[in-house]
């Protein structure tokens, strides 16, 4: 006889997942996806027992239905307020950094500040792709698409300050060791110069390992078109009414093109896997080495607030936080908005992610402590003034600000019904985004404004230019966004249907109680 | 440049040989100059060259008629011809030079009939190269300048192909000795002027104002004046503006000669005038004096409220003495002792070893007090008459120096100037806002003193000098008023604008029927006249001046009048419009350079031309100076003025005193000189404005703080988004009203206030249009109140908006961090200079001997921070190993002594001038964005109503052997030389500014926008500014609504193609060695590398191994009035910066980094009274090493407790009153509790 343990049975019900004994398919789930953190007790990954066709209709279905009626109204103003930054970015070139607060005493403000806070932002996504992927976390797999494009275009966003930043931007090709007659390489020395290397190899490798995971998505998209086109050679969409394209013909042709000649072959899914596993291995390393070369810029200059060796971990601590709210910044509306999502992105997910964003929150809480702590053990007044000044000086509202939404906001997350609460986690990384920027600007700033000499004391205060220009970036991010949630697969289709149920070796042997099967993936049903 | 005037090609000027150009250099004395420098041009007519003819144009080798002719009119054949035509009334000298320079032009074109004005274009070099022109290198000419205030200044001018690019002092002249005045340097600035006066104006009656020509005037001149003939110049008046300079005294003898009945006046509204007239008291005559200080003639100087050392006709001789009676290097070596009683915070005053702030009006009782004191206790019968006379004059009460510590201050003060070693070493000096009597009063006790003739000289004043600007302008506006002037003459003065405010100028002006204003740039006074003449500029026209020890030098052009109508020489300077005057024929030629010369003649005596050339190539006439006498005082006089005197009460803040001060842009002469305007005041360190300045508790009690001023937090005001605002307020004087803003300056007397001529200018240029508020208006005409440079009585009431006053400093104090201007008392360094302290570093274990200077800062208990980077050059980590790249050839090096610095901001000008520099106006500045490579840092120290003292820190680059800027630049733009000079290579740059984020002394500089070009936003305010102004202050013509002037202000009004001609006008001033930066990229101090360069090739095409030193001198360091900076090759060991590298006062600023700057600072020095210090000062005497406080575990001192402050107060200079320290150093309580702990935990070795 089948004994199924109490406690998975309470977990079942509890998380709206019991079922009649012995039903050869599970009743369609009705929970939300979480459950009490019992070893052996998970809840499903993929809600509503989706068929592996119900889960290629709803991922293919975001790229070939119509858009939903919200997307362009969004999508025309984050188009506009990139244009915006266009245009900025324009009239910066032509007149000069001047335009900008910067001063002589504080050389870099909301332009480092948002090549860090950008570069921050994509931690997230590798480190969900590469390490989550090593480590077997197949909760993953939901969000990990998103995670990766959003990796991409904070690197995109990231990577355009750097650049606009210099004060002869068309002379900034000179960052490359480019081979010149003169024999003047670059000065290996300079972390920004590192910072050119490392941001330019995290954005490729991430780049590979985003396109690398779509190539078989794409070709899912384009055998869809194709089918179609054959069934219906006369009909189906055009791309407008006076271009009479097809728009299942520009799919196939694009996707084709994209999908890189993939033919669901055994050995291409082989060598895939392969490739999958090395790009994860490559790019777990550059995960740690991004943000710890970012805060090079920092830790390796003489200035007091900069100057300290606990800033590579401090930094990517803060950017895996910085990231995974901006994950979750982005998947909660989504989800909501997305017909079917809440079946792929389920409160197990944000609840995952809510606990790093504890776990990580912590951890920044602990550098700002010790930052603090070694300043004051150290006895150099210049040290122990520049810290003072942080949360004293004329930019404590900075200070606090960060400390308020980096230490104290995540602290909700001890309880599980805030983790499990959407519109809570969506309210506190909001908070954390906030945080994390000015993090960066209280780094960068508040030890810049006031450095060794009294005399030569300052302040910064933004200009329009400096706040469009932020803001355009993240016009620039959601545009991107959008456009991916549009018109690329936003998930994984083959690693979801990997972790749905039926893709168990064990699916159908619900009599066979293993004790290490997921729940909802019933331990019998024999081998198919 | 291919308009550049041919006045290179004058063979007049003083060139020296080639044998010297190779000795001189810049800043170096002209050793065995003979002064012979031959007629190096032909004198017309082909000559031969290897008996075949030379010719220049077809017209000459064919020799027309037409060409013949040409030639006789324009080059006679000889000097003596030449002469015999200047006789005859031909063509002068100077014409002939002219047309010469012109000639390779003039000859082939003349000739052809009907052309009309030739162009006096010249040629490049292509071919007849002057002797002395060697393309690329700069030529030096010697001329001087006549300063604003009386006395002059010897220059050197450097030229770059005809183009004057840079003003440097004389080396011969006495008074400049090689140094010259920021005025001076910045002269330049007004010769390229855009907005300077390019045409005669006329008023026309008619038709308003229509431009017209020199010819114009001189036809309407010849008319017009030929009516006073018959009435011997009756109605006629002269306001001349005064310049020590004999030619204009012998114009107005001339003048006055045709015209008897005209009326004269000399007029200079800022001069020192109740000096002269104190001199008149004391010694019967007009006399001027001279100070004589270095270490052996001065011991004691007490200043009562005279800035001696600044703005004043003798500040660079001054200056020099002082610095010499300051400098110390041994522990051996003795320095003189300043005492300072003033009303503001002077330059002088924050060089005082005491300071007493007292209202300007008690500054005269102070000096009765004082000679009540002294008088009687000293000197013979006349000096007891003075002292009974003296007795009798009451001191109203009321103030502290009848008893409290004003008065200590005072007995002390007086024992020292009385003390038997200091007899005849002792000045005591009264300021110009002090009335004569205190002049003669203090000429009195120095007499007493026996200073006169010892260490004080006097110099008798001719009528000019001598003159009294105030009545002479006060007798001619009487006139005018009345109906009695009918034309005025107005030669280099504005008046208009100037004149004080009891004299009511502007209604008199409106009567005079016809004015004519000669000026070089534009004034009010030039606008407001009938005719308003566009005059030459000293470094385009000939003269001479006076200096103020008598000594004459000439003045003569660098280049022909930039605004010369095609080359016709129209254009006539202050000596040749009057000369034209009184020549009686407006169409006779003026040539200033016939006038000066026939004016030396006699001086010059026998075998004139030799003498002449010898004058022009030294720059001044040698045995010219006045012999200084030692008049003897007449005590009973004096008595009887001060008995007259009435002295005040301690003012109120219902009834204010008033001090006015001449800052940066003179009396507003300078108002459109951007380098002027944008050099910040000494004390407040603000730019582009001249706030009324008062104490911060005088600003409290008025209610007038500026917003967002705390006590607390005196930099907050800094900290808000909008610039810093000032309240405006109405201030009063007799019924006289101004708006203006209010701004604080610790140290300042309490209910004084502290006014500066020069600003407020209508009619200026794009510059100075409408900076800053005039106070003219406010000041009297009264030789009683120091010649109108104080008041009393006066109101000062809240007025209605703010205003934004932009400061280059916002942080008042050093905030604790007393290792970075390092100062200490004299005792302490005679007890410990010498002491050297073994500092283990506790990561090699190695041990380093740190001198006393260090030993007062962080590495006498830390040890440097390592770099992680291997120095290619400097393969040790300490000192340069005998293998590294810094242990051969020549390696650079700088030293700042901080105890002779005085915080003028000469090297500030001098810099600028020689780097091209630009100015970034008034807004830029405000936000942080100062583009000045030296700058000086002003700290006050102590409380913040009393600071102890105000110290200065020049910063440039220090060239860090261990540069953190070079390490962080991605695209190696800043790089390290061989020679130890931090390169920054500005077409690498691409200006991430990392660098300068890395600099721990913020001395780079970001070129923001393209300031090189002066059209960042438009213009040099911002028009959000202009408007603020224009709105708050609609009165004072600043605003668009007060004054059409503002119109001009922004350069994008202005039609391009015209801007194309002012940008050439201002590019020629730049130096072409020197790249002119653009936006985007970093710039800083290059250690002058353009010099050192050129002498490296001078020297070796002299095949001499390097560089001697002196050789050449750095910018800065030759403007240098003090010579505080040194600058040389450090390895050199018989130079003076190995010298005073190697002093024990040199100390690396923040050199904990391990920056190992090459640029070192050096402790300043003071030397207070002992009687006058309190305990816990003369305790840190003993235990000067506060830092000594941080091991203090280990039992060896135990000061702490007794005198807490010893430990946490300026190293040596602990304050008197130790509680005064709380407000600047609160943060020093506990920062070093965290050392102490890890230095338990490490168990104590990081201090071993």
């Amino acid at each position: 006889m089948t004994t199924i343990h109490p406690d998975q049975l309470t977990a079942e019900r509890l998380a709206g997942l019991s079922r009649g004994a012995g039903s050869p398919t599970p009743a369609p789930g009705t929970g939300d996806g979480t459950l009490i953190e019992t070893p052996g007790v998970r809840p499903p990954l993929v809600l509503n027992n989706r068929s592996f066709k119900e889960l290629t209709d709803i991922i293919c279905g975001y790229v070939e239905n119509p858009a939903p009626r919200w997307w362009f109204p969004i999508f025309a103003m984050a188009a506009t307020i990139a244009g915006l930054a266009g245009a900025l970015i324009l009239y910066l070139v032509v007149t000069g950094i001047g335009t900008w607060g910067l001063n002589n005493q504080v050389d870099w403000a909301w332009d480092i500040t948002n090549f860090v806070f950008w570069i921050g932002i994509g931690h997230a996504g590798t480190l969900i792709s590469a390490i989550l992927c090593l480590l077997k976390q197949k909760w993953r797999t939901a969000v990990n698409r998103s995670a990766e494009a959003m990796t991409i275009f904070a690197v995109i966003c990231a990577a355009t300050f750097p650049g606009i930043h210099v004060g002869r931007q068309w002379m900034a090709w000179m960052l490359f060791p480019i081979p010149n007659s003169n024999v003047i390489w670059p000065n290996f020395r300079s972390p920004l110069l590192w910072d050119v290397f490392a941001v330019s190899t995290y954005g490729t490798v991430s780049f590979l390992f985003w396109f690398m995971g779509m190539v078989p998505d794409f070709a899912t998209l384009r055998d869809r078109a194709d089918r179609r086109l054959r069934a219906n050679p006369e009909g189906g969409a055009v791309l407008l009414p006076i271009v009479p394209i097809r728009i299942d013909r520009l799919r196939a042709t694009i996707y084709g093109f994209l999908a890189l000649g993939w033919r669901f072959s055994s050995r291409h899914w082989h060598r895939y896997e392969a490739a999958y596993l090395v790009l994860a291995g490559i790019s777990t390393p550059l995960v740690l080495s991004v943000h710890s070369i970012v805060s090079f810029d920092f830790a390796t200059s003489i200035m007091p607030g900069w100057h300290t060796t606990i800033f590579p971990p401090y930094f990517v601590a803060g950017a895996i936080f910085g990231g995974f709210a901006m994950v979750l910044l982005l998947l909660i509306p989504a989800r909501e908005l997305f017909p079917h999502m809440k079946d792929l992105i389920t409160l197990r997910h944000i609840d995952n992610m809510a606990k790093i964003l504890l776990a990580t929150g912590m951890m920044v809480g602990f550098a700002y402590s010790m930052e603090f702590f070694i300043a004051w053990y150290s006895g150099n007044e210049y040290e122990v003034y520049a810290f003072k000044n942080r949360a004293t000086g004329p930019y404590w509202w900075a200070y606090w600000t960060m400390i308020t939404c980096n230490v104290v906001s995540p602290q909700l997350f001890w309880l599980r019904s805030m983790r499990t609460t959407p519109l809570v986690v969506f309210i506190v990384s909001i908070f954390v985004t906030i945080g994390m920027w000015f993090e960066r600007f209280v780094i960068i700033v508040s030890s810049l404004h006031r450095s060794f000499l009294p005399a030569q004391w300052g302040m910064f205060h933004p200009t329009l230019i400096d706040i469009g220009i932020f803001v355009g970036s993240c016009g620039i991010f959601l545009t991107l966004f959008l456009l991916f949630l549009r018109f690329l697969p936003a998930f994984p289709i083959a690693e979801i249907k990997a972790v749905l149920p039926q893709a168990s070796p064990h699916y159908g042997h619900e009599n066979e109680p293993d004790g290490h099967g997921d729940v909802a993936a019933p331990a019998h049903g024999g081998h198919h | 440049m291919n308009d550049q005037c041919p006045t290179t090609l004058h063979g007049e000027k003083a060139k020296p040989g080639k044998d010297q150009l190779a000795v001189l250099r810049r800043g170096l004395p002209i050793t065995g100059s003979t002064g012979s420098t031959g007629s190096t041009f032909s004198t017309g007519g082909a000559g031969t060259v290897n008996g075949l003819p030379v010719w220049r144009s077809f017209d000459e080798l064919a020799d027309t008629a037409e060409f013949r002719e040409h030639l006789e009119k324009e080059f006679p054949h000889g000097a003596l011809e030449l002469q015999r035509a200047v006789e005859a009334g031909g063509e002068s000298r100077r014409d002939f030079l002219k047309i010469m320079g012109g000639s390779l032009a003039l000859a082939g074109v003349a000739a052809i009939p009907g052309c009309r004005q030739p162009d006096h274009k010249i040629l490049t070099y292509s071919k007849d190269v002057p002797e002395d022109i060697v393309i690329g290198k700069p030529l030096f000419y010697a001329t001087s300048f006549a300063r604003p205030d009386g006395g002059a200044e010897g220059l050197l001018v450097e030229t770059h192909e005809g183009r004057p690019t840079k003003i440097e002092g004389n080396p011969l002249h006495p008074i400049n000795n090689g140094k010259a005045s920021t005025w001076a340097i910045a002269s330049i600035m007004s010769l390229y002027d855009p907005d300077r006066l390019k045409f005669p104006t006329y008023d026309n009656p008619a038709r308003g104002k229509v431009e017209a020509t020199w010819d114009d005037f001189r036809g309407w001149a010849g008319k017009h004046l030929a009516a006073y003939d018959a009435k011997q110049g009756e109605g006629l008046g002269f306001i001349v503006g005064k310049a020590s300079s004999p030619s204009l005294e012998a114009a107005k003898v001339a003048v006055m000669k045709k015209y008897p009945k005209a009326t004269w006046a000399w007029y200079a509204p800022t001069e020192q005038s109740a000096a002269t007239e104190g001199s008149k008291i004391a010694f019967g005559r007009p006399m001027r004096e001279s100070l004589a200080l270095n270490k052996q003639t001065v011991n004691i100087i007490l200043s009562l409220d005279r800035d001696f050392l600044y703005h004043e006709s003798e500040e660079l001789s001054n200056s020099r003495g002082f610095a010499k009676s300051r400098e110390v290097w041994t522990t051996e070596d003795s320095m003189c002792r300043l005492y300072v009683v003033e009303s503001g915070f002077s330059l002088t005053g924050g060089q005082a070893d005491h300071r007493l702030r007292a209202a300007p009006s008690r500054i005269a009782g102070f000096a009765v007090e004082l000679a009540k004191y002294m008088l009687t206790k000293t000197g013979g019968p006349a000096e007891k008459g003075l002292a009974a006379a003296v007795a009798g004059v009451s001191v109203p009460a009321g103030d502290d120096f009848g008893g409290g510590a004003g008065r200590r201050f005072l007995e002390e003060c007086a024992m020292d100037l009385m003390r038997p070693e200091n007899r005849g070493k002792a000045l005591v000096l009264a300021g110009h806002n002090q009335p004569p009597q205190v002049h003669a009063l203090c000429y009195a006790i120095n007499a007493a003193l026996e200073s006169i003739g010892k260490c004080q000289f006097f110099q008798p004043l001719t009528e000019a000098e001598a003159a009294d600007s105030m009545r002479q302008l006060a007798d001619m506006s009487a006139k005018a008023s009345k109906g009695e002037i009918s034309t005025l003459i107005v030669v280099n003065a504005n008046p208009v604008y100037d004149a004080p405010g009891d004299i009511d100028f502007g209604a008199a002006w409106k009567k005079i029927g016809a004015t004519v204003t000669l000026s070089v740039g534009q004034t009010e006074t030039a606008a407001a006249s009938t005719w308003s003449l566009n005059g030459a500029h000293y470094l385009e026209s000939w003269g001479d001046t006076r200096a103020s020890d008598g000594t004459i030098s000439p003045v003569q052009p660098m280049i022909a009048p930039l605004y010369d109508p095609a080359g016709a020489r129209a254009i006539l300077n202050e000596v040749e419009l009057l000369n034209l005057i009184a020549g009686g024929d407006m169409n006779a030629k003026a040539d200033a350079y016939e006038i000066i010369r026939n004016n030396w003649k006699a001086p010059l005596g026998s075998n004139f031309e030799s003498k002449w050339r010898h004058a022009l190539h030294d720059g001044l006439l040698a045995g010219t100076a006045r012999k200084p006498e030692a008049p003897a005082v007449a005590f009973d006089k004096v008595a009887a003025a001060v008995a007259a005197m009435s002295l005040a009460g301690v003012p109120t803040d219902k009834s204010l005193d008033v001090s006015f001060v001449v800052g940066h842009v003179h009396d507003g002469r300078y108002g459109n000189t951007a380098w002027l305007q944008e050099l910040p005041e000494v004390a407040t360190r603000t730019v582009w404005d001249n706030p009324v300045l008062m104490s911060p508790r005088t600003a409290e009690a008025l209610n007038l703080l500026p917003v967002g001023f705390s006590q607390k937090n005196p930099s907050g005001m800094y900290t808000k988004p909008k610039y810093p605002e000032a309240q405006l307020a109405e201030l009063t004087i007799g019924g006289r009203k101004v708006t203006i803003p209010a701004w604080i300056l610790p140290g300042m007397a309490d209910n004084t206030l502290l006014l500066t001529f020069g600003h407020g200018r209508e009619v200026c240029g794009r510059v100075g249009d409408g900076v800053g508020v005039n106070v003219y208006p406010l000041r009297t005409a009264a030789i009683a109140s120091g010649g109108g440079r104080q008041a009393r009585g006066a109101t000062l009431a809240k007025g209605t908006g703010e205003y934004q006053i932009i400061s280059k400093q916002n942080n008042w104090s050093m905030e604790g961090r007393t290792s970075i201007v390092r100062a200490i008392d004299l005792p302490a360094w005679k007890e410990h200079g010498n002491a050297v302290q073994d500092v283990v570093d506790s990561f090699y274990g190695t041990t380093k001997k740190i001198n006393f200077a260090e030993r007062l800062g962080e590495l006498s208990h830390n040890p440097p921070i390592l770099s992680i980077y291997e120095n290619p050059y400097n393969k040790s980590d300490s000192e340069p190993g005998p293998d590294s790249e810094y242990s051969k050839g020549q390696q650079w090096a700088m030293t700042i002594d901080q105890t002779l610095c005085t915080g003028c901001g000469a090297c500030t000008i001098a810099c600028q001038s020689e780097n091209n520099i630009a100015v970034v106006g008034k807004k830029e500045t405000g936000k942080g964005r100062e583009m000045s490579w030296i700058r000086v840092d002003r700290y006050f120290t102590g409380d913040f109503d009393n600071p102890q003292n105000m110290l200065h820190q020049p910063i440039a680059c220090v060239h860090c052997e261990n540069a953190p800027c070079e390490v962080v630049c991605p695209v190696n733009a800043t790089v390290h030389g061989p020679e130890g000079i931090n390169y920054m290579t500005y077409n690498r740059c691409i200006g991430t500014r990392y660098c300068a984020n890395n600099c721990p002394y913020k001395v780079r500089r970001y070129n923001f926008f393209e300031y090189g070009k002066l059209e960042f936003n438009g213009d040099y305010m911002g028009k959000d500014m202009i408007d603020k102004i224009g709105d708050v202050m609609p009165g004072q013509g600043v605003g668009p609504s007060g004054s059409s002037a503002h119109n001009k202000i922004n350069i994008n009004f202005i039609p391009p193609r015209l801007r194309e001609k002012i940008k050439q006008i201002e590019q020629m001033q730049k130096n072409p060695d020197v790249t002119v930066r653009m936006r985007g990229v970093m710039e800083k101090c290059s250690y002058c590398i353009q010099r050192i360069n050129q002498a490296r090739i001078e020297t070796k095409l002299n095949g001499l191994p390097g560089i001697p030193d002196g050789f050449f001198q750095s910018a800065c360091q030759q403007a240098c009035p003090s010579d505080a900076i040194v600058f040389g090759d450090m390895r050199d060991d018989k130079s003076k910066v190995h010298a005073t590298k190697a002093n024990a006062r040199s100390y690396a600023l923040l050199g904990y980094l391990n920056t190992r700057p090459r640029t070192s600072h050096m402790v300043r020095i003071m030397n207070p009274n002992p009687a006058l210090c309190d305990a816990a000062r003369k305790h840190s005497w003993k235990e000067p090493f506060h830092h000594d406080g941080h091991d203090g575990h280990d039992g060896h001192d135990g000061h702490d407790g007794v005198a807490p402050h010893s430990s946490e107060g300026e190293a040596g200079s602990p304050p008197n009153a130790p509680k005064a320290h709380t407000f600047f150093d609160s943060h020093k309580h506990t920062q070093d509790t965290g050392y102490a702990m890890s230095l338990k935990v490490l168990g104590g070795r990081a201090g071993a």
